[in-house]
């Protein structure tokens, strides 16, 4: 069997096996695109508390806040179906990601709160514009962690 | 690297060394095909090899399917973890003592085609 005192590149070619799996974590269209969904589904929530359960029946709701659950968990699923590799998005773990992550949450609550507060001064055109930044600053994000977390993979985690 | 240098024979040779340090990247599981395809090696050296570092217990191995496919995922326990980042370190003060002693065989060889001694350093007055 090959020994690495024998081969000093040994190092290097675990730089680049990582790079290479690595590489592997590019998400595909469709992760983006659910995701674009997941998070339009989580930002119309105000809309639909606001406009669509005065004296109509809860179903709308619950379909959409079923329909974001479902994405919330199969996205990751497909993510790790695609690429073969399991990581935690929400993990605190991966440090080079960290901000991204941060910005998610506070843009999902600054947004949802700001929405509230626009439908209830009756300015319904300013919150669909906020939504929908809302929505675009998310799908960045997450591509912005996203790299952040290959970023670590390539580094190697912390293990040299 | 905080861990304390210190060679480990058991993942010391190539692939087994490759197979640890991909899973100890940052990924929480990585299926069969991905190492496989990251670390260049064949079906048959990853399986052999996985079987060793699981008995070792070093990595741990979970089996499932996708539809009806079988499929293997794996990831480094912390006795894993806690070996390579030892053998690691041990393997990069290897490999820079093994540059300091080129640096100083460069030094020298250049020091003797001038045709003088390398300059000494200069000792403080005090």
């Amino acid at each position: 069997m090959p020994d690495v005192v024998r081969d000093p590149a040994a190092l290097e070619r675990l730089r680049v096996q990582r790079s290479r799996l690595a590489d592997r974590m590019e998400p595909p269209w469709w992760y983006l695109t659910g995701s674009a969904v997941m998070w339009a589904v989580l930002f119309a929530g105000p809309f639909i508390l606001q406009y669509l359960l005065h004296g109509v029946p809860t179903w709308p709701s619950l379909i959409g806040t079923a329909a974001a659950l479902c994405l919330l968990r199969l996205l990751p699923w497909g993510l790790t179906r695609a690429t073969g590799i399991t990581v935690r998005l929400w993990n605190l773990r991966y440090r080079l990601g960290l901000p991204a992550l941060i910005a998610m949450i506070v843009v999902w609550f600054a947004a949802s709160e700001t929405e509230t507060f626009l439908i209830r001064h009756g300015l319904l055109a300013a919150a669909i514009v906020v939504a929908a930044l809302a929505v675009a600053a998310q799908v960045t994000l997450l591509q912005v962690r996203l790299r952040g977390i290959r970023q670590e993979l390539r580094a190697g985690g912390g293990a040299a | 690297m905080t861990a304390k240098a210190k060679p480990d024979p058991f993942i010391h040779p190539i692939t087994r060394l490759s197979i640890c340090g991909l899973l100890a990247a940052g990924a929480d599981w990585v299926e069969f095909a991905a190492l496989r395809d990251a670390a260049g090696i064949s079906d048959s050296v990853l399986s052999k090899q996985s079987v060793a570092l699981e008995d070792a217990g070093y990595v741990q191995v979970r089996k499932g399917a996708v539809g009806r496919r079988p499929r293997t995922w794996f990831r480094l326990t912390a006795q894993g973890r806690r070996a390579l980042e030892g053998h690691l370190a041990w393997l990069a003060q290897l490999e820079e003592a093994a540059s300091a002693s080129s640096r100083d065989v460069s030094q020298v060889t250049v020091s003797s085609v001038n045709g003088r001694v390398a300059p000494r350093p200069v000792p403080s007055p005090d």
